[in-house]
């Protein structure tokens, strides 16, 4: 395929078409896309993908802007697909992350791309994963994966990365009660942002905070859980994150987590992704035998019960 | 109310409603602010006022009849023209010839490059050198633009904020060289930061810095130049963006309150600098509405000045210069921009401005030429000489109209200063991106008005003219004034004394750290040559350089057209676009150079993205070969570029080039919308632009044209 040559060749214009493909809900761009990725699986870089989350109004983007800064100065290639949460349900998205990135949008080291989330699960997609596999054929060290932080979605975005990072702001710790086990299960690092002006203070009894209840969740095996105090806008702190990831990632590798972990996510979307197309498969089914209706009238009527007409067309669907 | 007037209205009302078939009760017009107005107004509209007082004179207390007693039965307003293009020679020429045909005052308008604080030389600036204002790199450029035109005896105007340290440092010194000093000099600089921030965006630095900034000018020229006017506090470009008139009456009283409180931190008294803050107010075509702002201002600034403990009368009173509205201006139809500036005029007079200047007709095209020049002027020359409008004080008072629309806009404007103060002042509210959000929306409901035809536009929407007229128009070549430009720098850099400037421009960053006011090192170095652009950035290495974040309504526009024949096509055709393709048409829409007015950029997004469209925005102030990265990224279908400050026919170019560097197959299209004459279409269009759209273009219909160009491209291959 002349494509994956390209895209291996490291050819701006070239990724962006295959994202484009990956993320089409055309038929025949589906066709093409999974080839693509059958293709470049065989030739894997070696990126590191690095999921971010937080509520809105943390400053994600301008830390990623300072973050994604410092690690070009350090020569590294760094590509960012960021869900952008800011579209609606009807009507088209308005994708202003970019606005957030001014200095990292124009080094030829970076490749920058915004997904429209389309109101589900945070945006994550299959669509999402296969970029990732996309960029990481095309020689970038590190993938960023940007999402906007709305519950079920971290869990999702989670699947998608070899670490994991919350981003929170000053204040935040007294919402540490409500946070749910799921998020600190999930994620490697927290970063408080906004380490800066009038709110340090509040930053640093924030990230106390989190480090004394994150003590009690400790998983077996693997590192404690790290808390960063960072100022996107001063641009500080960053050497220790840098430092952090490689540190949990060489810990990973070193005992085995990082490739147990990337089986575990496989796992997760090969389920996911059987169950979609089961679930799609069976809904066609429904529609198309329009038992739905017949039976509601019947209970209606109070020709039978409601549990009854459910396992009735629960057989008839799965019959083959 | 008395039995007898009573009976009287009761008659009116049901002959009123006998001749409109309405209630009474629901004949009401909504305007922008959310006022009803009623289509009558009497006596009892006069009573219950908590801002106006009756009874009231002019020059008195609360000043809502004007600043002084006699008001332009002893001198009429100031007709100042804001002015400048391209090198200080030709401005200066400009500027002469002007000042012979019966101008009193002079205002420059400087150019982009200028304003953000970069030398004509440096390569962020390509295409923006002497377009939109006149370029000033060194003193030597500021004493050209005011050669034989003596400063002791001219009241300048100077409408900058960004770089407005190295600019007033440049105006004090061609002053000493001219041999005037700086005591006796005249005039205003804007100096007006937070507004920048709101909707110009010609800042240069982060807010914080930049209050200080302000507050070191107010100080330095409140001790040194008792003359001059420390700051215009400006809700013109608020109203330009889509304000409308409560939010920037609201937004520009607030924004006065914070550069009093910054000057008071300084440890000035209130009275030793609140007589020279001025203000300056757009006049839009809403004419009563207007009046009754400018009176509405007066009103309320005497109060807010007395909450500050202000003693002196003159901290009390609100003067102002005031400019017909652009905005309003329509590049259809292009003369009925003379009718409306002369109303606008008339409201401005009414309303009481001590200042003014009037639109020329051609500058929603291009910048204005000698002719038009003229007629801008002579439209005031005309008020003042044969209307008869100056010889009374405020003739509108008593109307109860009037009155009561003052007393309306009053409170409506005083809840939302309330709020911003409760938010902690306007720095604050600045920082969280809220007044420009506001603004935002307000511009969005103002074009869904015009698009949806429920707002008439004569010439745009309606009555179309079936022969547009042609114009000529000034052209710039922006090459050759940088050029220009370029060589002068080089000369002076290599005549003056190297050393000395760089141990003022170390002093000009040392200061930077600690409370040293800045405007005196600043001068230092300018009287030594130093240049705007050098000057700005030993500042920079201190402060950085500021980015906006940039926040977006959607939503706004699309709820103006619920049922909407033309909206739905547009919608349903990507629809179909989706089907066909697997994703939505995607457009980048984008402002290139240092051009910041992101209004039209910004309803264009919004708008499209309501009807379906996935819209990107790119930052502000990109160059070619960023958006061609962006958009290739992204892989977009469409290229939006919104051009306002005539640096297109340098970077759309370069945009095309940087497309083609990065993919030399690239089929992404382009198209451009704002301020473009119909003498650079062919160049346009000779450089593979798809579309362009002037202003007043209907966003409907251009959405629907670049779905189907997007549609067209794509069958292509």
């Amino acid at each position: 395929m002349e494509l994956v040559d390209k895209i291996i060749k490291g050819e701006r214009a070239a990724i962006a078409k295959a994202i484009t493909l990956v993320e089409s809900s055309k038929d025949t761009d589906q066709q093409i896309s999974r080839e693509l990725i059958s293709e470049l699986i065989k030739k894997p870089g070696k990126s590191i993908r690095v999921g971010f989350s937080g509520p809105p109004g943390v400053g994600k983007s301008t830390f990623i802007e300072s973050f994604g800064s410092y690690l070009v100065s350090q020569n590294y290639k760094l590509g960012i697909l960021a869900i952008d949460p800011s579209s609606q349900i009807t009507g088209g998205s308005i994708l202003g992350d970019k606005t957030r990135m001014v200095e990292i949008s124009k080094n030829p080291n970076t490749f920058i791309r915004s997904t429209p989330s389309r109101g589900t699960l945070g945006g994550i997609s299959m669509g999402t994963r296969e970029a990732s596999i996309i960029l990481d054929a095309a020689g970038y060290d590190f993938i960023f994966i940007e999402t906007v932080g709305v519950g079920q979605s971290e869990i999702v975005a989670s699947n998608l990365v070899d670490i994991f990072t919350l981003i929170v702001g000053p204040g935040s710790g007294d919402e540490l009660q409500g946070i749910k086990k799921g998020i600190t299960e999930y994620a490697d690092i927290f970063i408080v942002n906004k380490n800066d002006g009038e709110l340090k203070m509040e930053a640093s009894k924030t990230a106390a905070d989190y480090k004394s209840a994150l003590s009690y969740y400790k998983k077996l095996d693997e590192l404690e859980k790290q808390v960063l105090l960072v100022s996107a806008i001063e641009q500080t702190g960053m050497e220790e994150v840098i430092k952090t990831i490689n540190q949990i990632i060489d810990q990973n590798k070193l005992k085995g987590i990082f490739d147990k972990r990337r089986a575990d996510q496989l796992e997760y979307w090969i389920e996911e992704e059987v169950k979609n197309i089961i679930a799609s498969d069976i809904t066609k089914r429904l529609t198309s035998k329009g038992n739905i209706p017949k039976y509601s009238e019947k209970v209606m009527k109070n020709e039978m019960s409601m549990y009854e007409a459910v396992e009735t067309i629960t057989k008839d669907t799965l019959k083959q | 109310m008395t039995n007898k007037s009573n009976n009287g209205f009761n008659t009116w009302q049901k002959s009123f409603e006998k001749e409109t078939k309405k209630n009474f009760s629901d004949a009401k017009s909504e305007t922008d602010e959310g006022i009803d107005i009623k289509p009558v107004y009497t006596k009892d509209d006069l009573e219950n006022f908590s801002f106006v007082e009756n009874n009231s004179l002019p020059g008195q207390w609360p000043y809502t009849r004007g600043p002084k007693a006699s008001m332009y039965t002893n001198r009429p307003w100031t007709i100042r023209q804001y002015a400048g293009f391209s090198t200080a020679e030709e401005s200066n020429e400009f500027y002469k010839k002007n000042l012979e045909s019966g101008q009193k005052g002079l205002s420059v308008a400087f150019d982009l490059p200028t304003h953000r604080g970069y030398d004509s030389d440096d390569d962020l600036v390509m295409g923006d050198v002497g377009k939109a204002g006149v370029a000033i790199d060194t003193v030597e450029d500021m004493k050209i633009l005011f050669n034989n035109i003596p400063l002791d005896q001219m009241s300048v105007s100077m409408t900058m904020n960004g770089a407005v340290l190295p600019v007033l440092a440049s105006f004090i010194v061609a002053g000493e060289e001219q041999g005037v000093d700086k005591s006796l000099l005249s005039g205003t600089i804007q100096n007006d930061i937070l507004k920048e921030f709101m909707v110009r965006n010609t800042y240069i630095y982060p807010p914080e810095p930049s209050m200080k900034i302000v507050a070191d000018i107010i100080e330095f020229t409140s001790k040194e130049m008792p003359k001059f006017n420390s700051i215009s506090i400006s809700g013109y470009h608020m109203q330009e963006a889509g304000a409308d008139n409560v939010l920037e009456l609201a937004y520009t009283l607030a924004d006065g309150m914070e550069y009093v409180r910054a000057a008071m931190s300084k440890g000035l008294d209130v009275d030793d600098f609140a007589p020279r803050l001025s203000f300056f107010f757009a006049i839009g075509t809403d004419f009563f509405m207007e009046i009754a702002k400018l009176r509405a201002a007066r009103t309320l600034w005497a109060k807010i000045m007395k909450n500050f403990g202000a003693e002196n009368e003159r901290s009390l009173i609100l003067r102002t210069h005031c400019q017909t509205s652009g905005v309003s201006l329509t590049e259809k139809d292009p003369y009925n921009n003379i009718i409306r500036t002369s109303y606008e005029a008339l409201s401005a007079i009414l309303g009481g401005t001590q200042s003014l200047h009037t639109n020329s007709f051609d500058e929603a095209i291009a910048l204005p030429t000698d002719e038009s020049a003229r007629i801008a002027r002579n439209t005031q020359l005309i008020l003042q000489n044969e209307t008869g409008v100056t010889k009374t004080v405020d003739p509108l008072a008593g109307s109860y109209f009037v009155e009561n629309l003052t007393e309306e806009l009053s409170k409506k404007a005083w809840d939302i200063i309330t709020e911003i103060e409760e938010l902690g002042g306007m720095t604050k509210a600045v920082k969280a991106g809220i007044p420009k959000l506001k603004i935002e929306e307000s511009a969005t409901k103002k074009q869904a008005k015009v698009d949806s035809g429920s707002r008439v536009v004569v010439g745009v929407n309606k009555y179309k003219n079936p022969k547009e007229p042609s114009v000529d128009v000034r052209v710039i070549d922006n090459n050759r004034v940088r050029d220009d430009q370029i060589k002068k720098i080089q000369v002076i850099k290599k005549s003056r004394d190297t050393k000395a400037v760089e141990k003022a421009l170390t002093n000009l960053t040392n200061a930077a750290k600690d409370e040293t006011n800045l405007l005196i090192p600043c001068i230092e170095a300018i009287k030594l040559r130093a240049t705007v652009g050098e000057v700005s950035k030993a500042l920079e290495q201190v402060y950085g350089r500021h980015f906006a974040k940039s926040l977006s309504v959607s939503g706004v526009y699309g709820k103006h057209f619920e049922g909407d024949e033309e909206f739905m096509k547009v919608e349903s055709k990507i629809k179909e676009f989706e089907n066909v393709n697997g994703r939505r048409p995607r457009v980048l829409v984008v402002k290139m150079g240092q051009d910041g007015h992101d209004r039209g950029a910004k309803i264009v997004a919004t708008s499209f993205a309501d009807m379906g469209f996935d819209v990107d925005m790119g930052p502000l102030f990109q160059s070619p070969k960023d958006v061609a990265k962006d958009a290739i990224e992204n892989d977009v279908h469409a290229i939006g570029v919104s051009t306002l400050a005539a640096g297109h026919k340098t970077l759309v170019p370069e945009l095309m080039k940087g497309l083609k560097e990065i993919d030399p197959k690239s089929k992404i299209i382009v198209f451009v919308g704002g301020i473009i004459p119909e003498q650079d279409y062919e160049f346009l269009y000779e450089n593979n632009v798809s579309a362009i759209f002037g202003p007043g273009s209907n966003i409907i219909e251009s959405a629907e044209k670049v779905i189907d160009l997007i549609s067209d491209n794509l069958s292509k291959e």
